[in-house]
């Protein structure tokens, strides 16, 4: 296997590895006052990223020094999986997965920019925008179909969690607040 | 005996109230359709379903997640058997020979072992639950410390071991889950861990945003990326289901068995659920079955071995769930969460505080299964329809009952932004093949086993080996040890066996 290739795979452990580091080193500063012949507040956290360093630190020599990198210690659901799929072949998978990682990566931005939006546009408005636009997104184009999931959800949720399960949704700030307020009045949402 | 009966009895008079009724049924065809709808697994149909309990009396609410749970384990089968797509890991093994047994034009026969399978497993394994609770509450209740302490370690012992993934990656995500359990003020000392100055953080992190986040916003991400594309399904004539006869069920009485006492046992185990449950009980079939050379060309058996498992593992999982305050699976914390949501700590003292809503439980479960039955002899015709449902307008659904979801539990908005970020981490998690249950598990058992293990270090004077010199929790901890090592010691086997064959 190529050194570039081993780096890459050892990537994640070395980054879990360097966070856990400074986690450790962020718990060996916590305030308290220790008490005589106790374990302080701070022993399980410490203990578990001591266990945590150790796994990433072995994972990395193995994956770096071991002659062959890709034979793991699997799970025991894992090997059954794989001793199945020797035998039968058939695990209902099609061809290999496609990856779209500029549409993921909107996906990602766009339920963000929702969440960061929601105080501002209020509920109502800020979740048609964003159903429509994340089924859209998802490659769907039968629009008038996009337009009543969208808004018909949006009613049917504010209508749920305001009316019957009284969860008090952000309405938003004005202008867009009058939209969130006009339909709480038309829904009977005090 | 009697006091079970009676209060099982009690338990039915609650599950036959119209509104208990009416949940009970929500729950079963939400179970069903979560179970065959693409991009919708068991776990995130039941998280999905928890903030709608939010505003419900407790029975009702417990009574809805559990109907789910139930037929989660179920539907699945259907569109394995005939169109070839298993709805999650559970069905894979029904392909098998579920499949091929279409194929030969037996769709209808394959449909009715599904069904008897399911109800016999999940009736079966429902009475064991019941009398089984009772008894290992007892138990539970001679526990001091550092029993509890070995329990939970030997539950999380399972889960990295019977896990999916490697096990160097199950720990990593298993460690993950019990730091993020440290987040916030600690109750003995009142110091602040992990909060980096945000107030929000000072009360801890919800493991209930980790569960909503990882399961479902992290499992639509990774949809994302693939881009939402269904594999077209096979044209099938007609969907009906064929019972079969007495005389053919008895005949595989064995397998019924095997595949019943697989599930039960596999349930009983935390972090094994019926995935684990399907797997085995088909590889036992597929070692001790009366007829294990035909396993996969399409008989019964094949089909009988993995279902009946996967439903009696409900039954085996809820004991640990109620008896001691365990979850051992996804689904069953899940359940834990609604408990603790209104008031309510599951564990030994249960059956004396509130035997009504745990008799209450148990009686959905019988008759969540005959229902789920019902509705599967009925309308399998029109429940795999949603197949052709579009994977993303469900998808966009989704990620809107994960945000309300987040935002109703403390009406706020950080712990939304807090699942988005446990829904980027979940995506990472399953891109990089770490899985999510060890790490879901952790942030559950973490306080528990934290809280557990600083007791006994304080009653014991700091000594650790209490934990190994008590015969109870020395013998469970021993077999933890044993369970953690023995996938290493399974792999060394197996390279030795290669690179004998190899030479």
């Amino acid at each position: 296997m190529a050194a570039g290739t081993r780096l890459a795979r050892t990537l994640p452990y070395a980054i879990v590895g360097a966070a856990a580091c400074y986690l450790y080193y962020i718990a060996m500063n916590f305030e308290f006052h220790r008490r005589a012949g106790t374990l302080g507040p701070d022993f399980w956290p410490k203990a578990i990223l001591a266990l945590l360093i150790a796994t990433c630190a072995y994972e990395i020599g193995r994956r770096v020094f071991s002659r062959s990198p890709h034979k793991e210690v699997g799970g025991v659901l894992e090997e059954l999986v794989e001793a199945s799929a020797e035998t039968h072949g058939n695990m209902g998978g099609t061809a290999a997965a496609e990856s779209h990682p500029w549409l993921l990566a909107a996906g990602m931005a766009l339920t963000a920019l929702y969440v960061f939006s929601i105080q501002t546009l209020g509920f109502t408005l800020a979740t048609a925008t964003y159903l429509a636009l994340f089924i859209t997104l998802g490659g769907y184009r039968r629009w008038g179909v996009i337009a009543a999931t969208s808004v018909l959800g949006t009613l049917l949720l504010l209508f749920f969690f305001m009316k019957v399960v009284y969860v008090s949704l952000p309405i938003g700030e004005a202008p867009f607040s009058a939209v969130t307020l006009f339909l709480m009045q038309v829904m009977g949402i005090r | 005996m009697d006091g079970t009966l009676q209060q099982l009895a009690v338990g039915f008079g609650h599950v036959f109230e119209p509104v208990n009724l009416m949940f009970l049924v929500i729950g079963i065809v939400l179970g069903l359709l979560v179970a065959v709808l693409p991009g919708l697994t068991l776990v995130m149909g039941v998280v999905l379903a928890l903030p709608f309990t939010y505003n419900m009396h407790v029975i009702p609410a417990i009574i809805l997640l559990t109907a789910m749970y139930v037929s989660g384990t179920y539907a699945g089968a259907w569109t394995s058997i005939l169109f070839r797509v298993p709805g999650e890991p559970i069905d894979v093994p029904l392909l098998w020979d579920g499949y091929p047994m279409a194929r030969k034009g037996d769709a209808a026969q394959a449909l009715g072992w599904t069904l008897v399978s399911a109800l016999a497993g999940g009736l079966v394994a429902a009475t064991v639950m019941v009398l089984l609770a009772k008894p290992v509450a007892k138990i539970a209740l001679t526990f001091s410390t550092p029993e509890y302490f070995a329990i939970l370690f030997f539950g999380l012992a399972s889960v990295v071991s019977l896990g999916g993934a490697s096990l160097a990656n199950s720990l990593i995500s298993l460690f993950a889950g019990l730091l993020i359990a440290t987040v916030g003020v600690d109750d003995t000392y009142g110091a602040h861990r992990f909060t980096f100055g945000v107030p929000l953080l000072s009360d801890g992190i919800d493991y209930l945003v980790v569960m909503v986040g990882a399961y479902g916003l992290g499992e639509v991400f990774l949809r994302l990326e693939q881009g939402f594309k269904s594999a077209p399904l096979e044209a099938v004539k007609e969907i009906k289901t064929r019972l079969p006869s007495l005389s053919e069920i008895w005949s595989r009485k064995m397998t019924f068995v095997r595949g019943s006492l697989a599930g039960i046992i596999i349930g009983l185990v935390p972090g094994a659920g019926a995935t684990v449950a399907s797997f085995l009980s088909y590889g036992i079939e597929s070692q001790y079955g009366k007829r294990r050379k035909e396993m996969g060309t399409g008989i019964a058996e094949g089909i009988i071995a993995p279902q009946t498992a996967a439903t009696a593992s409900v039954g085996g999982a809820i004991i640990p769930l109620v008896t001691m305050g365990i979850p051992g699976s996804g689904a069953t914390a899940i359940i834990l969460g609604a408990f603790l949501l209104h008031g309510l700590q599951p564990g030994p003292q249960v059956f004396a505080t509130s035997s009504n809503i745990i008799y209450a439980m148990f009686a959905s479960v019988f008759v969540g299964i005959i229902i789920m039955c019902v509705i599967g002899y009925f309308a399998t015709k029109y429940m795999v329809k949603v197949l052709e449902f579009p994977e993303v307008i469900v998808s966009a659904y989704v990620v809107m009952c994960c945000i309300l979801g987040a935002f109703a539990a403390r009406n706020n908005l950080t712990d939304v932004w807090l699942l988005v970020i446990f829904g980027v981490i979940g995506y990472l998690f399953e891109r990089f093949r770490f899985p999510v249950t060890p790490l879901v598990l952790g942030v559950i058992l973490g306080p528990l086993a934290e809280s557990a293990f600083m007791t006994t270090m304080i009653s014991f004077g700091n000594d650790w080996t209490i934990f190994f010199s008590r015969p109870i929790s020395g013998t469970l901890m021993a077999v933890a040890i044993f369970t953690l090592i023995y996938p290493v010691i399974r792999h060394m086997r197996h390279q030795r066996k290669t690179l004998k064959s190899s030479k």
